[in-house]
């Protein structure tokens, strides 16, 4: 298996008087290792083992309602959890496996959704949280997504995109309800139109083979709303540590304004 | 229940995403976004009472830098090649991606959409393309991912010839 250098990194920025945001950098044997994280938990899920697979997980705890903090942490618990039962089957997944690896991943986020509800209240007026999740098991990136946090990778020098926002801009866009102007007028556009712990959560499933050299990043969006894809781009270009990406990606979100939590998770793939 | 991996695949640009997303959520977008690695979608479809589970791999069409790695086509079931039916290249890619498929998963169940068929001033094919597909033994449809025509066929049909072909692969 390549190497990989993948390190997590969040800040409370320069507004919010408490840090939404959640991640956790993982490695995975017959069950999860905890190399970074927010929790305040960090033992959950400890074992001995070398690493054969990777977990990256982010979650932003949705701004404006009461227990965001408690909502992106108990996701992220569970999803420890849940997961940890799912990658029992991960080892040389063949195709037939995979499919039920997929599905167990998935039912990991919609068991993440429930506990939510369950313990914090009904769909929709309770807390809520985005989640962005990859499970690495090289070359293979497995993603569940569900908000409006991103995944992006980088390969020989370009940037893209892997997630989409689910966001009501997105989707009025999407159907040609609205003009991009217009979604960037509108007050509600920023408004999840899926999320753990909301009314809607519909989460988006996907994977990518990577290749040595790639660098995959994920966000919360106090970074995209504050730097932008081409900045990301040249940070990820660089030849510094996983660390030293998250270090310069966190300070550029800061410097530009820091109106929000910023997370960020990087994980290179030895070239 | 019964699973089977229906593999989209084509030049891109071709529709894929905007079949699956008619067929799955009935929604046809109007941005264009390009795929990146593989989307997967999930839809139950009733089969002669039995009930089936298509899990659809919209794969990132071929682009001029990047090929469609066979390692996302392993395990098919059955493979819909979609085809831009205003741009004549697309088309002509089709036994290439049919090699490219064939060797990834074998001669699993397979149909040509013509997409974009309500694009019917900027048609690019003609009446002889079809009877070659037809001569080749393609099954094909023209479809439309924006009105929804023939897509529930098209679905429809690929998931009635796994089950029918569910002696080759479990």
């Amino acid at each position: 298996m390549t190497t990989i250098d993948a390190f997590g990194l969040t800040d409370v920025g320069k507004v919010r008087p408490q840090n939404e945001d959640q991640f956790v950098v993982a490695s995975l044997r017959k069950s999860v290792r905890i190399r970074h994280t927010s929790l305040s938990d960090p033992g959950l899920g400890d074992r001995l083992g070398g690493a054969e697979a990777y977990l990256f997980v982010i979650a932003d705890g949705v701004g404006g309602r009461p227990g965001g903090e408690l909502a992106s942490g108990s996701v992220v618990a569970s999803l420890l959890e849940f997961v940890d039962q799912a990658v029992v089957c991960y080892h040389s997944l063949d195709v037939d496996q995979e499919h039920e690896f997929l599905d167990r991943l998935e039912q990991s986020v919609h068991r993440a959704h429930e506990r939510v509800l369950r313990d914090f209240g009904s769909a929709g007026k309770g807390p809520a949280t985005t989640l962005t999740m990859i499970t690495l098991t090289w070359p293979r990136a497995y993603l569940v997504h569900v908000g409006d946090s991103r995944a992006y990778y980088l390969r020989q020098g370009r940037l893209r995109q892997i997630t989409r926002d689910q966001t009501t801009g997105e989707y009025m866009v999407d159907v040609g309800a609205w003009t991009e102007e217009q979604a960037a007028r509108a007050k509600v556009a920023a408004n999840l139109t899926s999320s753990i712990g909301g009314s809607e959560m519909t989460p988006a499933v996907g994977l990518i083979d990577l290749e040595a050299g790639d660098v995959v990043l994920l966000c919360t969006d106090g970074l995209n709303k504050h730097v932008s894809d081409e900045r990301i781009a040249e940070v990820l270009r660089g030849t510094g540590t996983a660390e030293a990406m998250c270090r310069e990606l966190v300070d550029e979100a800061l410097r530009s304004g820091g109106t929000d939590n910023v997370t960020v998770i990087v994980a290179r793939a030895a070239g | 229940m019964i699973q089977k991996k229906v593999c989209m695949v084509g030049v891109y640009g071709t529709g894929k995403t905007s079949l699956v997303q008619q067929y799955v959520h009935s929604i046809f977008s109007v941005k264009y976004h390009s795929t990146v690695g593989v989307k997967i979608d999930r839809k139950v479809v009733d089969i002669g009472g039995t009930p089936v589970t298509l899990v659809l791999w919209d794969v990132a069409g071929r682009d001029a830098t990047q090929d469609i790695p066979a390692s996302y086509l392993k395990g098919a079931h059955a493979f819909l090649f979609v085809v831009d039916g205003t741009r004549r290249t697309t088309f002509e890619q089709l036994a290439d991606l049919r090699a490219l498929a064939r060797g990834a998963a074998g001669d699993v169940p397979a149909m040509v959409a013509l997409n974009k068929a309500d694009l019917k001033a900027e048609w690019a094919l003609t009446e002889r393309d079809e009877a070659a597909l037809v001569t080749e033994g393609w099954h094909h449809l023209r479809t439309s991912a924006k009105t929804g025509a023939c897509v529930e066929e098209a679905f429809g049909w690929l998931a009635g010839a796994t089950l029918r072909d569910g002696s080759k692969r479990p």
